[in-house]
């Protein structure tokens, strides 16, 4: 008898509770990234680095983060983007709301599948913001605009990398003491 | 460590159900903001949050910019500052005509002083960066409520309108330009004072200018300056120039394409006019005047009735 695959429940147990500054910061850094003074076909390919980060704790840290601070986050996005109050904020629920609902499949798979899993939420979300736009009587953008979730579900091995080994360092640290 | 407790223990409400609320509420935010422009104080607080961030990002332009400005040679500048004598010289001449122009013009209408049509002074104010929304054209200055900018302003540089204030934050305001899809101007032709209404078309260096009637005197080459009718841009500021006149008989209007003389997508410094002395009340339109009728009243020309 095959012992049952027990991968994506160790992986998600080995995993090490990251701390709220980092969560902090990380959205700070992401929201700065996105005030930069974009404009022209680099504002429209521009990754939304904010939905990213929201995404990825929301996967690894479902506790923590969840669609009240995707709509907090969205709402400053739309103050600082000068949209129509929001549409970011509901983008970014409905995105989150997607990671939520497919956590446990998302964690399942290794980075590149995962990387799949979340263009398929980058885009709902793009979607969600095209569509809101078009209702209102805006003319659709240029091809462009798809580059933008697909740069943004690109940066989700990045992320692991980057938000994970602050906290993978400490717990070398850990086990070498 | 299990970080997740098993489903038994109550953690609120559902995802689905958080996420209809917030859907929701997104939706009721979005048509408070759009139908009725109610959340200002919302939209204020919010950027007082954002604003240090934002201040950040633009360091890294501000330093370019001042990078260049340094390095600049000497020969442009003396270049620069030779053009820019000869054009004081030629609009001193032509500032002194519209004083005397204006004087007379005032006396003529019998206006006391305090009620001139005429806008007075100004803040200018350097232009931050476009506004980060690929739907719309709008652009950031760096002078917000504590310069005494006011949302309905008009903005304009050194060739004409630029476009108008909407909504003005702490320290930074945002213009949205003439060519904004929907952003409209009362305008006449300077030539012979045929108004009609300039609205944006939402694409760069374009204006329309619908409801002009068949038989309207338009031709290509023609500048549309303000009218002043609206109470929100003073009169005679340049706003476009025609491209292109089309009579179709088949269409009940000239179709006109114009193009915005101002610099409106390439600017550093703009001069933000005060709105113009608040005007008499409207007349109260009829019952049962849709808004497409009324703005093509407005549209047309004032025939004899």
């Amino acid at each position: 008898v095959r012992p049952a695959d027990l991968t994506p429940v160790a992986r998600d147990v080995a995993k090490i509770p990251a701390s709220a500054a980092l969560m902090f910061f990380s959205l700070a850094a992401t929201f700065l990234f996105s005030a930069l003074p974009w404009s022209g076909n680099w504002l429209l390919a521009r990754p939304d680095l904010v939905l990213l980060v929201l995404l990825f704790w929301t996967v690894n840290e479902p506790r923590s983060m969840g669609q009240g601070m995707a709509f907090f986050m969205g709402l400053l996005m739309d103050v600082s983007d000068s949209m129509l109050l929001g549409q970011h904020a509901l983008a970014y629920v409905v995105a989150v709301f997607g990671a939520q609902t497919l956590r446990h499949r998302i964690l399942s798979f290794p980075l590149p599948e995962q990387t799949l899993h979340v263009l398929g939420l980058t885009l709902a979300a793009s979607l969600t913001m095209l569509l809101l736009n078009l209702a209102l009587g805006a003319d659709a953008p240029s091809g462009m605009f798809l580059v933008s979730p697909l740069l943004t579900a690109l940066g989700w091995a990045p992320a692991h990398w980057i938000l994970y080994s602050p906290a993978v360092r400490r717990r070398r640290r850990e086990v070498s003491s | 460590v299990i970080r997740e407790p098993p489903p038994f223990f109550h953690r609120g409400p559902s995802p689905l159900a958080r996420l209809t609320f917030f859907m929701l509420f997104a939706i009721g935010l979005m048509i408070a903001d759009h139908r009725f422009h109610a959340l200002a104080t919302v939209r204020l607080s919010l950027s007082a949050l954002a604003q240090p961030v934002q201040q950040v990002a633009a360091w890294p332009s501000q330093l370019s910019r001042r990078f260049t400005d340094y390095f600049t040679s000497q020969q442009s500048l003396l270049r620069e500052n030779q053009e820019l004598k000869a054009k004081i010289l030629e609009q001193a001449a032509l500032s002194q005509e519209a004083r005397l122009l204006r004087a007379e013009h005032e006396y003529l209408l019998g206006l006391s002083a305090g009620k001139s049509r005429y806008a007075e002074g100004g803040t200018i104010a350097e232009v931050v960066s476009a506004a980060r929304n690929p739907f719309t054209r709008k652009i950031w200055v760096d002078k917000g409520l504590q310069q005494g900018l006011r949302p309905g302003m008009p903005v304009i540089d050194g060739i004409g309108v630029v476009g108008q204030v909407t909504s003005v934050s702490t320290f930074t305001s945002e213009v949205t330009l003439v060519t904004e899809k929907d952003q409209s101007v009362p305008v006449m032709i300077l030539r012979n004072g045929q108004r009609a209404i300039a609205v944006g078309s939402g694409k760069e260096g374009v204006i329309d200018v619908p409801f002009v009637p068949l038989a309207a005197d338009v031709q290509s080459g023609d500048v549309f300056v303000t009218s002043g009718i609206d109470g929100t841009y003073p009169p005679g500021l340049v706003v476009a120039q025609v491209t292109s006149v089309e009579k179709n008989a088949a269409l009940p209007f000239t179709k006109i394409a114009a193009k915005p003389l101002a610099g409106v997508e390439n600017h550093r410094f703009v001069l933000i006019l005060p709105s113009p002395p608040t005007m008499a009340p409207r007349p109260e339109s009829k019952p049962g005047d849709d808004a497409k009728k009324s703005a093509r009243e407005r549209g047309a020309p004032r025939r004899a009735r």
